[in-house]
């Protein structure tokens, strides 16, 4: 008499193969409810050793109550798997994500001669056959706009920076800037999951998950993976940007990113109501942890652990995220590197205080989203406001973990999920000009543990539209990464559906040593 | 009938004594072939090498043919026809094996191969043709049943010799590390001498020569090889040169035969690193001529002409000892203290980092001391805002390996900061938000070892100390 594993009806026992259905269904259904019982029976023993593992230490000792209470679940990602691979030369990294695909033209990727260009066409042979979007795959002219801003050579390195950078200027020779990242996806959904989790489809781990599932946390208090979103400005063109991003996928969600909200409470409900305090709340979580222990026996999904984890880590948050967020005790020195912008919640700049300061309390990677890049038109009306957002604040932070001495083993890094392109979108005019979505090459930067200072990397054509030398693929620079914190990108694998799942997919990656220090 | 079979007997006793006679004669030569022609680094003859080349050809036919005599004499106890054939495998093992031998003493002594490896492969199949022909010899007493275990004892030696003499055969040709370069932890414990030579030191021969010619050369011109006569893995080695006179002339690259060999052309015969293995980048030539001219010093740290980016001079990071035997401890140490004693990586050789994040605030002088026990296994002290003192300085010294120390945001006042100056690992110190003062730091500038030194917001902090570049 076999019956569903999860069904709780005991009195009306359903015996399929008495049912008035298809033999082939019956077959079919003995099959599976075979193979479902198997799994669930596996998922127990599993479920359980698992269990065994992590209360190892309280199932013993029994737990204590209080703030600096130290349940063994508290090691979210407690590292098994024998990394990094190689000793790291940074533990730790920040990932300022420009969201919308910030124009490389008027950055970074500095090209003199598309001044005398203006208002021509860019000639076919450049252009090739790269598919255009919606939005401009209509257009039947594709005149160069040169860029509105002015550059200068800055630093030992003589690197040109546009005018909208003053402060990113002022740091070049620690930066190491990649001018031929490149990417296959020319819409934002898509290139933003491929470059955070290496897959255009939603649905695989980011970048920040591979990270806290391969190297594990560093401190109990605070999660591995954090994610900031920074407030939007409504004058801006802002993408969506969700939860999907810093996805653990099939991972366990104990690897998702924890995000902390931009404005009001960081984290939602984190204070204890009125009349509750700390000891009751344990003893309410103790008491939620041992229903959740039936149903992880009963059921075998490991994601019960994760509940459990995250229970125990939302615990240990209500102490350590007021104290994060207390700026109060941060020196005037501060303010004066961040600006004034760093003291109002949800700012850019505030994120990178925040960053710099999970930094110092050993959060793994955090990960600040900005959106607003997507600048199809109005680029001179647009552009100087998300510079000013965002470029003293980028100095700032990296300035701030290299007084600090953090810099040495922290990689900070500057992208976004496509460049721009040298032609205007809509109409070009002496004083504004637009610019669509553009695949082929994006300027990004890179500094601190593990990369190499003062290089610029790669190079483009004239119209910055191909990359012509040393292309660097969203892939390779996801590569580089892991290698900067320790990882072989081909051996940080999960085996999922069949396939060694990994960040870089199932195509060939390769780690760009010449941009590694 | 009886006269008879004492004549056999006599017979036997008889061929037994001349065969006893041959072993004698054949293992007296066999140890005197070493030192009538010794293996001196010297190069002989073109034949010698062309004819000694076939011994890593032919060397594991009586490999097979010596493992295969126990099988048979196993297998024999059940099928008799086996255990006569193992006498046969035996003979012939002996025949190609002292073939084997003259070829590859050939190859040592044509192309002039010496060192201890060399030596030791050589005296190994010295006593494995000997251990053969005693085999040979007391074998038929075995058979007989007359003695049960002389002839089990001594085919159990040969099989040891073999197995020796086949290691240091491998070692030969695939350098030393080989076998235990990915030996599992556990395992390389057992064998001696598995971690690297060390080369310690900030000077540009440690920084840059020694890893060169270790990584290309010291295969051959190495402790296991020493062809020519040359060894290139210490500073004496590569000065006193090899059997042809010194590689390395002080001041004058051009008459150092050492830079000559390896910017010959690659199709040249006498080029440098031989037989296709990896030739030196050009940087490495490029260092060892500028080395070369500026006197080719053991200590001196820079060479004229010579600019290497701030990064590349990180020294290599010495290798940790072995802790594994530990580990249980560790564990428990983490337990009831908090604190964490994390690996750098899967290598244990990285070393572990002291992670005191979770607990820093209770974390003193006393706790600290408690993992003195680990001190030359970490690498790293992660002792930011803690609560220890200057007296954590008695504790630091013992640090052996340590590479990096946070002490920022502590009470430190940086008196005591002497002590570490025999931290010669050291390469970063963050005294960030401390109480150290221009004075205390002082200690500091002594510290040629340091790389990176942070003194923000302290009374130091415009000391110009706060990413010291390397001189």
């Amino acid at each position: 008499m076999k019956q569903h594993p999860l069904c709780t009806d005991c009195e009306r026992e359903v015996d399929v193969n008495s049912l008035p259905i298809p033999a082939g269904l019956k077959r079919e259904w003995s099959a599976v409810e075979t193979r479902r019982q198997f799994l669930g029976r596996s998922g127990k023993v599993l479920g359980w050793a698992a269990l065994a593992s992590l209360f190892g230490e309280t199932a013993l000792r029994g737990r204590a109550v209080g703030a600096d209470v130290k349940s063994p679940v508290s090691s979210p990602g407690r590292n098994n798997l024998g990394l990094p691979h190689f000793a790291p030369k940074a533990k730790r990294a920040i990932y300022l994500f420009m969201s919308g695909g910030p124009p490389q033209i008027d950055l970074l990727d500095y090209k003199p001669n598309l001044a005398s260009q203006y208002d021509k066409d860019i000639p076919d042979s450049v252009r090739g056959n790269q598919q255009l979007t919606g939005m401009t795959s209509g257009q039947s002219r594709f005149p160069i706009a040169p860029s509105h801003w002015g550059f200068k050579q800055y630093g030992q390195t003589g690197t040109w920076v546009s005018d909208l950078l003053p402060y990113t200027a002022k740091m070049v020779d620690d930066l190491t800037i990649v001018k031929s990242t490149n990417t296959d996806a020319i819409n934002h959904e898509p290139a933003i999951m491929f470059i955070n989790t290496g897959n255009m489809n939603p649905g695989k781990p980011c970048l920040g998950s591979w990270l806290a599932y391969g190297l594990g946390s560093m401190n109990d208090n605070l999660p591995t993976f954090v994610v900031l979103q920074t407030k939007t400005n409504p004058k801006e063109n802002n993408q969506p940007v969700s939860s999907r991003l810093w996805s653990s996928g099939f991972l366990s969600s104990e690897y998702a990113g924890v995000g902390l909200r931009s404005g009001g409470d960081p984290v939602l409900y984190l204070a204890d109501p009125d009349g509750i305090d700390r000891e009751v709340r344990r003893k309410m979580l103790d008491a939620v942890e041992e229903i959740n222990r039936q149903t992880q026996a009963d059921v075998g999904d490991p994601e019960t652990n994760a509940r459990i984890a995250q229970y125990e880590m939302a615990f240990r948050m209500q102490a350590s995220v007021p104290e994060l967020t207390d700026l109060s005790k941060e020196p005037q020195s501060t303010w004066d590197l961040y600006g004034p912008d760093a003291k109002q919640a949800g700012t850019f700049a505030y994120n990178c205080l925040l960053a710099r300061r999970m930094a110092e309390r050993g959060v793994r990677f955090t990960q600040i989203y900005k959106r607003g890049w997507d600048v199809h038109g109005d680029v001179v009306g647009v552009l100087p406001t998300l510079c000013a957002e965002t470029d003293r604040a980028s100095y700032a932070l990296v300035t701030d973990l290299k007084r600090r001495g953090l810099l040495d083993d922290t990689l900070v890094v500057w992208a976004g999920e496509f460049g721009r392109t040298v032609y205007s979108q809509g109409g070009l005019s002496k004083e504004n000009y637009g610019r669509d979505h553009h695949p082929r090459c994006f300027t990004t930067w890179m500094v601190g543990g593990g990369v190499r200072p003062g290089l610029t990397y790669g190079e483009t054509d004239d119209y910055s539209y191909n990359v012509v030398k040393d292309p660097v693929h969203v892939r390779n620079f996801n590569a580089t990464i892991l290698a900067c914190l320790g990882i072989d990108h081909n051996r940080l694998t999960y085996d999922y559906q069949g396939l060694d799942q990994r960040l870089t997919g199932p195509q060939p990656a390769t780690v760009i040593q010449g941009l590694l220090a | 009938m009886i006269a008879a079979e004492r004549a056999a007997g006599a017979a036997r006793t008889l061929t037994k004594r001349s065969a006893w006679a041959w072993v004698v004669t054949a293992s007296a030569a066999l140890s005197a072939l070493p030192f009538l022609f010794r293996l001196d680094g010297r190069s002989h003859g073109d034949w010698l090498q062309f004819l000694g080349r076939f011994h890593p050809t032919l060397l594991h036919l009586p490999i097979g043919l010596i493992v295969l005599v126990p099988v048979l004499e196993v297998a024999g106890a059940k099928r008799a026809a086996l255990r006569e054939a193992a006498d046969f495998v035996l003979r012939a093992a002996l025949v190609l094996a002292l073939p084997t031998f003259a070829l590859g003493y050939m190859l040592a002594y044509g192309a002039g191969d010496a060192g201890a490896t060399v030596t030791r492969h050589m005296w190994g199949a010295v006593v494995l043709c000997i251990g053969l022909m005693l085999c040979i010899v007391v074998r038929p007493a075995w058979a007989a049943r007359e003695q049960a275990f002389v002839y089990p004892a001594m085919l159990g030696a040969t099989l040891l010799a073999l197995l020796w003499t086949g290691h240091h055969g491998g070692s030969i040709t695939h350098g030393s590390g080989y076998l235990t370069q990915y030996a599992p932890r556990p395992l390389r414990m057992l064998i001696p001498g598995a971690a690297a030579e060390d080369v310690g030191g900030n000077s540009f021969y440690a920084l840059h020569i020694h890893p060169a010619l270790d990584a290309k050369c010291a295969s051959c011109h190495g402790s296991g090889s020493a062809k020519a006569g040359l060894r290139l893995d210490t500073y004496d080695d590569v000065m006193k040169g090899g059997k042809d006179g010194p590689v390395v002339v002080a001041g004058k690259p051009e008459a150092s035969m050492l830079l000559a060999r390896v910017t010959l052309a690659p199709g040249d015969p006498h080029f440098m690193p031989a037989e296709g293995r990896t030739p030196l980048t050009s940087d490495e030539v490029a260092w060892i001529r500028a080395w070369i001219r500026a006197g080719a010093s053991a200590t001196a740290t820079s060479v004229p002409g010579v600019k290497i980016a701030r990064d590349e001079v990180e020294p290599p990071p010495q290798p940790v000892g072995d802790y594994s035997a530990l580990v249980p401890e560790i564990e428990q140490m983490q337990h009831g203290l908090g604190a964490k004693l994390v690996p750098v990586s899967a290598k244990a050789s990285d070393g572990l980092i002291l992670r005191t994040v979770d607990k820093s605030s209770s974390f003193g002088d006393a706790d600290l001391a408690s993992f003195k026990k680990f001190a030359p296994y970490i690498v790293e002290a992660e002792l930011g805002r803690t609560a220890v003192t200057d007296a954590s300085f008695d504790t630091l010294k013992t640090f052996t390996h340590l590479r990096a120390l946070h002490l920022e945001g502590t009470a430190v006042t940086g008196s005591g900061l002497g002590k570490l100056s025999s931290l010669t690992q050291l390469r970063y110190i963050n005294l960030s938000g401390t109480k150290v003062t221009a004075q205390s730091v002082e200690a500091l500038k002594k510290m040629t070892q340091l790389r990176h030194v942070y003194l923000f917001n302290t009374a130091a902090e415009g000391e110009g100390t706060t990413a010291r570049s390397t001189p």
